[in-house]
């Protein structure tokens, strides 16, 4: 096995899940919101980028647009589409309380991968794009390209956490939490509590989004099965292994998450049936994990650390 | 004109007529009661005073201005502050941000919170919250999460939640349920001093040994209505109130 090439996966993979899982702990860690479908900000951003910065479909490619922007530019795109995407989603839904939001976003969701998967004219549709470009490619010779990246990847996590960290200590992120605990009194102290819910949404979508043209960079695939409710799941699991409400505790999930789907990725099998065996443990046993956490909230007292002023 | 006015409300819930046209008004700087058996409709009345529900008919006015049709949070900022029967505060966070939460803060915009402008009114804030903890009985407190203190304590937390906001008008809803004798006197205590303040206060109360101690004017209603009203003494001696509540029909007799 090889370590350091493990503990660069891990790093990479961990930084691009750990700030989805950052944008679902805001939503509902801290605003109380039900969010089924992240997947779709995270996939909208990847897509948005992807489009942006490739080259004009030619011969027998099919997707809708190739701008052959540059990739920063993709970049901010994909961060526009997050924010769009949540606009369009949240609009409409965030009306709506607890299991009926966890519905609708799901829906959202679904109709999104199921229209990256159909449509072939949107971006191939089950082709989807290969052999995408890495940013900075040539440029980075000093070091391995893959150490490089997951240091990028990493830094764009801490820049989400050292943000997210801030507005959840402020006065803004007293009031997210007010309102996730008890609406009715946050309206009859006169607040608008559904002013908060969609600003939340907004700000916090975009930063999934990004994480998508990250993933992008990282797979240099965009493929629908890359992009379906599982992506949902492992966020959702990691959030309630590190505990819900706290940042800390997001990331601490992720990379539990992440180390041991990587550790049983990294088993060199002998033979395809092993491998596919393996693959149905892992999922058992990230079930079970989920079921053992979930009874004995190993990392609850970490969500009740955090104080501010007073 | 009252400082609220209350004209021909009514609000049903399918066949049930929960406030059938229902008027009063509360002159200013008022500390009325309300009284009437279960079902009467005095928290509905509250309800429809605050904004939580929407009146078919009537109109309900605060100073002049119409309160019907406008979003609860509104008549909230408009200086209207209430307490709910089941009492309402944000459990897991502290005593102490609970009463911050309360307030309307520069932080609460996100490029506010991102760019830290805010601390020298969160300084000022938590100096009035301690104090307003202090005077409700949970001074020693400020740091427990709401979710650990009892009915009452949380009682008196949402008082003070209400009251560190400075509204002009307050509606108590059974404020002294659950609360023990020695935090009731001091609930009368500070409900005496704020009305002494100028501040109007209108509470729903089961507990009529407290209330008309408390009062000069009480409103009594029956299935909806106002049955009568009058000051405390006069209340205790109608022979309509006393049949109201021992359910033979004081509706008819009004």
């Amino acid at each position: 096995m090889n370590w350091a090439q493990l503990v660069t996966t891990v790093v990479t993979v961990g930084s691009i899940l750990g700030v989805v899982t950052l944008v679902l702990n805001m939503q509902y860690g801290h605003a109380g919101m039900i969010n089924f479908g992240v997947v779709a900000y995270f996939a909208a951003g990847a897509y948005t980028y992807v489009l942006l910065t490739q080259s004009p479909p030619s011969s027998l490619d099919q997707y809708v647009v190739g701008l052959d922007l540059p990739v920063w530019v993709g970049f901010l795109g994909a961060a526009l589409a997050g924010l769009v995407f949540a606009l369009v989603t949240g609009w409409p839904t965030l009306r709506l309380r607890g299991e009926y939001l966890a519905l609708t976003t799901f829906a959202f969701a679904e109709v999104f991968h199921s229209f990256i998967l159909n449509e072939q004219r949107f971006a191939n549709g089950t082709r989807g794009l290969v052999g995408l470009e890495r940013p900075l490619r040539d440029q980075i010779t000093f070091v391995d390209y893959n150490v490089f990246f997951a240091a990028a990847a990493l830094l764009f996590l801490v820049i989400v956490y050292l943000i997210f960290e801030r507005i959840v200590r402020s006065p803004y992120g007293r009031a997210l939490e007010a309102l996730r605990d008890e609406e009715l009194a946050l309206i009859t102290v006169g607040k608008q509590s559904g002013r908060f819910r969609l600003e939340v949404f907004l700000f916090t979508a975009p930063f999934a989004a990004m994480a998508g043209a990250f993933y992008i960079w990282y797979t240099t695939l965009a493929l629908p099965e890359l992009f379906t409710a599982e992506v949902t799941f492992i966020v959702w699991i990691a959030l309630i292994l590190g505990g819900e409400g706290s940042n800390r505790g997001a990331l601490i999930g992720i990379f539990l998450v992440v180390v041991f789907e990587e550790l049983v990725r990294a088993i060199p099998f002998t033979t395809v049936r092993a491998a596919q065996i393996a693959a149905e443990v892992e999922v058992a046993a990230l079930g079970l994990l989920l079921i053992v956490f979930l009874r004995w909230q190993p990392f609850s007292s970490l969500a009740r650390m955090r104080r501010r002023t007073g | 004109m009252g400082f609220l006015d209350i004209d021909g409300v009514s609000k049903s819930f399918g066949g049930l007529r929960a406030v059938a046209d229902c008027s009063f008004e509360v002159p200013h700087g008022s500390l009325m009661g309300f009284i009437g058996p279960n079902g009467a409709g005095k928290s509905t009345l509250f309800n429809l005073v605050s904004g939580l529900y929407q009146p078919e008919t009537g109109s309900i006015r605060l100073e002049g201005d119409e309160l019907v049709g406008r979003p609860p949070d509104e008549i909230a900022r408009m200086g209207l502050g209430r307490t709910f029967q089941t009492p309402r505060s944000f459990s897991t966070l502290s005593c102490m941000e609970n009463m911050l939460a309360s307030v309307q803060s520069p932080g609460e915009n996100l490029l506010s919170a991102l760019l830290g402008n805010y601390r020298s009114h969160e300084t000022a804030t938590t100096e009035e919250a301690h104090r307003l903890l202090g005077v409700v009985g949970l001074g020693g407190r400020a740091e427990d999460a709401a979710d650990e203190l009892s009915g009452g304590e949380l009682r008196m937390l949402e008082v003070a939640r209400q009251l560190i906001r400075q509204p002009t008008i307050l509606l108590l809803d059974e404020p002294t349920a659950g609360v023990s004798p020695r935090l009731q006197s001091r609930l009368a205590d500070l409900l005496r001093g704020l009305h002494a303040d100028g501040l109007t206060v209108l509470v729903v109360e089961h507990n009529l040994g407290f209330l008309l101690d408390l009062v000069q004017h009480v409103v009594v209603m029956v299935k909806g209505s106002v049955l009568t009203e009058g000051d405390p003494d006069a209340i205790r001696r109608d022979p309509r109130v006393i049949n109201a509540y021992l359910g033979r029909g004081g509706g008819d007799a009004a």
